[in-house]
């Protein structure tokens, strides 16, 4: 009786597990996906500024390479929003043209970031660096061909921050979930499981009284009773048929 | 049969008790995730506000820099309107002048906003000169309110509302999965009690019930079977002792009797002709001594093989609702050939590998033994999807899933002759109903866990999952016995040969069946599921998930209307017709594309799909053996069969093609609408070719 | 790890290539011939600005026509002499004195055998330079600035919606009546009527301004509330002196359709800049000269981002200030002559 039991507990764990594991990783995933959106969109919205300006520039016949406000316009930029920790303007070879940062002009940006904006659909593409993200958009010209691409980049640890604030109060829910659910479903299981280890308890006890020449037992109410019973009856007939043939043996001699 | 009803209505009472509590547990969870999607989301969300309200009060202080009076602004409620198209979350925006009158508003108005704009605080604002920004609950949203000042002069204030239901919102899309999650724990529950308890209680109890038949009719021979020692166990070997006795003292009785008669004087014989009559009677009635050998195959161990096939499987299904979408993203022009048919290249091709390696991999899978052949197939898919996993472009990725393909086909073929192995004539269809079940169960788990993976983590740790779980499958594999069982009668099975394939082909009766039923039906089966659904679903911006939820669906459908249809198509003989309505009500599922644009439609789509499939398949391969019977009787049962299977599964690899050649003509909707239109005129076609008396149910052949 | 290192291989080969081809480029510098009508606009300005953005070595020769369309033999015969790779010409005028008609070709006297790349013809197939845009068919390509007539509308649209608008043309340039004849086709799309009067031609069938001015006030009596003016060469000359002041004078809005239009003082427009022309024109050169694509083969365009012009001074003179998310991307003109519209910044 008891393996049954236990085995089916077992179920009850590993599913619950699964399930609320499950429903854990969603909540968590779901909930940094969000925030990651909500702080791009951020992010973005700086962008599309400098993309407005870039254009209207491009527009009235200013060099891409020669734009002189570019630096000024990247710092005010910027300064709006205290995530971003620097924006670079970029060329096709992924070379730094502009830059908040002085020291990064003429340098090349890593692979990862000309892979991205290349791979990307639409003008708008993104990747992520060591401890920080980067969200791009690719600078379309009149004929829409690009000319250069906008790169800012802004801290992973707000993101990252709030991802692990969250996640922990998600695991804490369902490590508590999990532990309610150990306690809980085995004894629910347990009332369900009884039943059917009542019967099997009554096929048992028919089993040691199979032989016996006692009248049928009184019903237990379990699943088996008709099937045990006919066991009984048809073991009873034949050893009636066999303790006739005995007589009719023992009469003679 | 009492034990198979009684255990599985113990099985759902188990899994409902397991899944109320999930729910719950599940509830605990959501209402957590709610609390903490609350506190955290909101504060960044008026972060966002903030920005966005910076860059719209940018623009109106260009625009009041060009000279335009303040109040005399044009179209500020069109810029409000772009915003909220960028950013769904904001609700309502207004820019009020000094005195907290409002000059221009767009959105939801929140209760309580009037009073909250001449709200003397509020009203300071305007008189800030800093970037500061202001959030307040008002009614149903958080506002956010800034200045809008002109170098010093204040001129009015921006507000910002973000819907406070937006946490709802998000959470909702959360709870879509949960829901899919429910569902697929549930069928998880009852594999895994199945798997847990089920293997040796299921043939214990079944034996029981036929015991307890077999003495009611009277026979008491001694079966020589070894017992397991658990409580049924122990009971069939009380049984069998209660057996062993009576035939002893049959044994007995009779030794006893003959021995007398032989040393009987005549008027003895006289006395012991009532013995002898009553014996006459016994031995009419009842029977006793040795069961001959047990032609029903190996019972226990059959139930082991449905954990390794549901796991294999299982990986991969995971696949369905994202693979096409994954090769497109890996895509290489190929000259001449439309991006839109490479797509389908890798599956046409798994489709193809399974379908023309099949017949021959059984008997390979029966010469090095079916457990071998099973671990080399899941070794081949764990390489394939491994592969899969780190592909560089479609062409290596067209290897690695041939590796899969060439795996899932082993293992399948392997696992059916399993279970044929061990199924003798009684139990054969119970025995396939158990291999259908496990790979059913994993059609309905897979596509929709797969496309929430993928959403998540990506689609290459989607396909290492996948890996990982063709390895959990070696692992049960491994524990299937080693023996190998061969039945008596078994024939050697070979693949059809291209003589009969080609002789087949030309076969009117044959080829109607198969030409206007099976192929259609996988030929809409592969290209909708397979191909249209995931694809169609990303192009319009929705995401892998949805794919999946819509897959599941459809297996769903099956699972639950397939035994049904099998059943009464048995009972009524007419299976033409169960084909016939099958195929037009698959038929009539992508034109519902033509009612509504929206892509709810598809759930309507994939579920008449679903009933329609499972209406015609059960009843489709039996018709072959109805209708074709010269055919069978020519070329033999095994060839026809053969034939018909590969065709089919031909259907299967011409799906994704014939699918993405309308798409390139229709595009997506008209495709859906192309192929059920397809399926419907030859479903009608085979109505209208086996309405003539030829088709009329004859005497079932001898299958 | 496979992945980096097989990409990191195949950017080796491509780096290695192109460093091939321009090595190959450096040695010699691409020698383009230069057709202007009336000296050096913008667009020569933006065709040299391309080259020297995408450093490709160029040598321009360039001659001016002065509007006097006698030298244009002597420069053909210069062209034959010196062989250049590739000939340039400004405008519908020069470009069929260079080519020719694509139903006329005369081999004695049209270049046949040097690539030609034009810019700044308004209407290409009409003016029979090419047949189709998208394939030339001939040793002639190039791009033309009028923005596509629907375009222009959504335009106006955005600024003020309309329901009626009024166009004056002139009846005898074919361009201004096709253009007419598209107007409608879209205000038949779009639901708004349109209400076009042809200027008035005199006794020799030449076109005169006589009436345009009440032309135009009919126009507004009649509820229209643009006034269109085409990329009609007539109206251009008469429109700063006679068609503007008389729609101020009632309060009509003028919609330009070339930045030359916008100058005589229409309240917005949707105009390409000459500089962008002159920039994908040299767009187009490259395809030609680096990447040795037959002119054939490469299709005619535009531009698929305009300038939507907008002066500040007549929005604020008709009291009609441009929408809000306009001042993201239109170019916003305040003429300098006078200090009370200068932008405070």
């Amino acid at each position: 009786m008891g393996t049954i039991r236990v085995r089916f507990i077992i179920v009850a764990l590993v599913v619950s597990f699964f399930a609320v594991g499950m429903a854990a990783f969603l909540n968590y995933f779901k909930y940094k996906s969000t925030i990651s959106g909500i702080v791009k969109s951020r992010v973005l919205v700086i962008g599309r500024n400098i993309e407005n300006s870039v254009q209207a520039s491009l527009s009235v016949g200013m060099q891409f390479m020669e734009l002189g406000t570019m630096n000024a316009l990247l710092q005010r930029e910027k300064a709006s929003d205290r995530l971003i920790r620097g924006i670079d303007v970029f060329d096709q070879t992924g070379q730094i043209l502009y830059s908040t940062e002085r020291p990064r002009v003429g340098e090349k940006v890593a692979n990862s970031w000309t892979e991205a904006a290349a791979r990307s659909k639409t003008t708008e593409w993104g990747t992520e660096a060591a401890d920080e993200y980067v969200a791009g958009i690719s600078l379309k010209n009149n004929f829409d061909l690009t000319v250069g691409f906008l790169a800012m980049r802004y801290s992973a640890e707000e993101v990252e921050r709030a991802a692990k604030v969250a996640g922990r109060e998600i695991l804490l829910a369902s490590i508590f979930s999990f532990l309610g659910i150990a306690l809980i479903a085995p004894l629910a299981l347990i009332v369900v499981i009884r039943r059917f280890e009542r019967d099997l308890r009554a096929l048992e006890a028919a089993a040691s009284h199979l032989e016996d020449r006692s009248e049928p037992a009184l019903p237990t109410g379990s699943a088996f009773d008709s099937a045990i019973g006919n066991l009984r009856s048809s073991l009873r007939d034949a050893n009636v048929a066999l303790d006739d043939l005995r007589a009719k043996l023992d009469s003679v001699s | 049969m009492l034990e198979k009803n009684y255990l599985w209505r113990i099985y759902w009472r188990l899994a409902g008790v397991i899944m109320v509590c999930v729910v719950v547990a599940l509830a605990v969870v959501s209402y957590f995730s709610h609390r903490v999607f609350d506190r955290e989301l909101v504060p960044e969300t008026e972060q966002k506000a903030a920005t966005v309200g910076a860059s719209v009060r940018a623009l109106v202080l260009k625009a009041t820099g060009y000279g335009i009076d303040f109040a005399q602004l044009y179209g500020v409620e069109q810029t409000f309107a772009e915003v909220f198209e960028e950013n769904p979350e904001f609700a309502y925006m207004a820019i009020t002048n000094t005195d907290g009158n409002v000059l221009f508003a767009r959105g939801t108005e929140p209760i309580g906003a009037r009073t909250h704009f001449r709200n003397p605080v509020v009203l300071q604002i305007a008189h800030e000169t800093t970037d500061l920004s202001k959030a307040a609950r008002v009614g149903q949203q958080y506002i956010v309110s800034m200045p809008i000042n002109d170098a010093g002069k204040p001129l009015g204030v921006l507000h910002v509302g973000i819907d406070a239901a937006f946490v709802d919102h998000v959470l909702l899309e959360v709870l879509l999965d949960v829901v899919v999650v429910l569902v697929v724990s549930l069928f998880f529950t009852l594999e895994l009690l199945n798997f847990m308890a089920g293997a040796r209680l299921a043939s214990g109890l079944g034996e029981f019930a036929r015991q307890a038949d077999r003495m009611r009719s009277g026979d008491f021979t001694a079966t020589a079977r070894i017992r397991a020692n658990d409580e049924i166990g122990r009971l069939l070997r009380r049984i069998d002792s209660a057996i062993d006795h009576l035939n002893v003292r049959y044994e007995f009785l009779v030794g006893e009797l003959q021995d007398k008669l032989r040393t009987a004087s005549a008027q003895r014989r006289e006395d012991l002709k009532p013995a002898q009559a009553a014996l006459e009677q016994i031995s009419k009635r009842l029977r006793f001594g040795s069961a001959p050998e047990a032609a029903d195959g190996d019972e226990m161990n059959l139930n082991r093989i449905r954990a390794p096939l549901f796991a294999f499987i299982l990986a991969e299904e995971l696949t369905r609702s994202y693979l096409p979408t994954y090769v497109n993203q890996l895509i290489v022009a190929i000259p001449g050939i439309s991006p839109q048919v490479v797509i389908g290249l890798p599956i046409m091709l798994f489709m193809l590998i399974v379908a023309l390696g099949q017949p021959y991999l059984g008997s390979w899978s029966e010469r090095v033994g079916r457990r071998k052949a099973m671990l080399v197939g899941a070794v081949i898919a764990t390489f394939g999807f491994t592969g899969t996993a780190l592909a560089y472009n479609l062409y290596d990725l067209i290897l690695w899933r041939s590796l899969c393909a060439l795996g899932y086909a082993m293992v399948f073929v392997a696992a059916q002759g399993y279970v044929l192995d061990r199924t003798g004539q009684q139990n054969r269809a119970q025995g396939f109903a158990l291999f259908i079940g496990a790979i059913m169960v994993a059609t309905v788990c897979g596509p929709s866990i797969g496309g929430i993976l993928a959403d998540n983590i990506g689609f290459r740790a989607s396909f290492g999952v996948s890996a990982l779980m063709a390895l959990a499958s070696i692992l049960a594999i491994v524990r299937l016995p080693t023996t190998e069982v061969k039945l008596a009668v078994a024939k050697p099975v070979r693949g059809p040969r291209m003589r009969e394939i080609m002789a087949l082909i030309v076969n009117r009766r044959f080829m109607t069946l198969t030409g206007l039923a099976a192929m259609p039906a996988k030929i809409i089966l592969t290209g909708v599921c397979f191909y249209l659904v995931p694809l169609y679903i990303v192009s319009i911006g929705n995401t892998s998930s949805m794919a999946g939820r819509m897959l599941m669906v459809y297996a769903v459908m099956m699972v639950l209307i397939v035994p049904l249809s099998a059943s009464l198509s048995d009972a009524t003989m007419r299976r033409d017709r169960y084909v016939s309505v099958g195929l037009i009500i698959s038929g009539l599922s992508g034109l519902l594309l033509l009612l509504s644009d929206s892509f709810l439609v598809l759930f309507g789509v994939v579920f008449l799909l679903g009933l329609g499939q499972a209406l015609s398949i059960a009843a489709q391969s039996a018709l072959v053996a109805e209708h074709c019977q010269d055919e069978i009787r020519i070329y033999g049962h095994d060839a026809v069969y053969g034939v018909y299977r590969l065709l089919e599964r031909l259907g299967n690899a011409m799906g994704p093609l014939i699918a993405s050649l309308l798409v390139i003509l229709w595009g997506y909707q008209g495709s859906f609408v192309a192929l059920s239109a397809l399926v419907l005129f030859c479903g009608i076609a085979f109505t209208i070719a086996t309405h003539g008396p030829e088709w009329q149910p004859a005497e079932p052949a001898p299958s | 790890m496979i992945r980096a290192a097989l990409a990191l291989v195949i950017v080796a080969f491509a780096l290695a290539a192109d460093g091939d081809a321009q090595a190959q480029v450096q040695t010699r510098p691409y020698r383009i011939y230069a057709i202007t009508f009336r000296g050096m606009t913008d667009v020569e300005k933006g065709f040299q600005d391309y080259f020297s953005a995408r450093r490709i070595p160029v040598q321009i020769t360039f001659r001016d026509l002065n509007r006097d369309n006698t030298r244009m033999p002597g420069f053909l015969e210069e062209i034959r002499r010196t062989k250049p790779d590739l000939v340039y010409t400004w405008g519908t005028g020069v470009t069929l004195g260079v080519a020719g008609t694509y139903d006329q070709v005369d081999p004695q006297v049209h270049i046949t055998d040097i690539p030609i790349v034009f810019t700044l013809v308004a209407a290409p197939v009409l003016a029979k330079v090419v047949r189709d845009l998208k394939n030339p068919g001939r040793n002639v390509t190039g791009v033309f600035h009028v923005a596509p007539t629907e375009a222009q509308i959504r335009a106006m649209a955005s600024y003020r919606p309309f329901k009626s608008l009024g166009i004056l043309y002139t009846p005898t340039e074919q361009n201004s009546v096709v253009v007419v004849e598209e107007v409608r086709e879209v205000s038949r799309r779009l639901g708004f009527s349109v209400i076009a009067k042809p200027l008035k031609l005199d006794a020799n069938k030449k076109v005169t301004s006589e009436g345009a001015a009440d032309m135009v006030r009919e126009l507004k009596q009649q509820n229209v509330e643009w006034l269109y003016l085409p990329p009609d060469t007539y109206l251009g000359t008469i429109a700063q002196k006679t068609v503007i002041p008389a729609a101020m004078a009632v309060g009509l809005p003028a919609f330009a359709s070339t930045e030359q239009l916008m100058e005589t003082g229409a309240v917005a427009g949707l105009v390409s800049r000459y500089h962008s022309i002159g920039q994908f024109t040299a767009y187009k050169a490259e395809q030609i000269l680096v990447n040795k694509v037959s002119p054939a083969k490469i299709p005619v365009e535009t531009l698929t981002r305009f300038a939507l012009q907008v002066r500040m001074d007549i929005a604020e003179q008709l009291k009609l200030p441009p929408p809000l998310p306009m001042f993201n991307y239109a170019e916003l003109i305040v003429p300098k002559v006078e200090e009370a519209a200068a932008p405070k910044q």
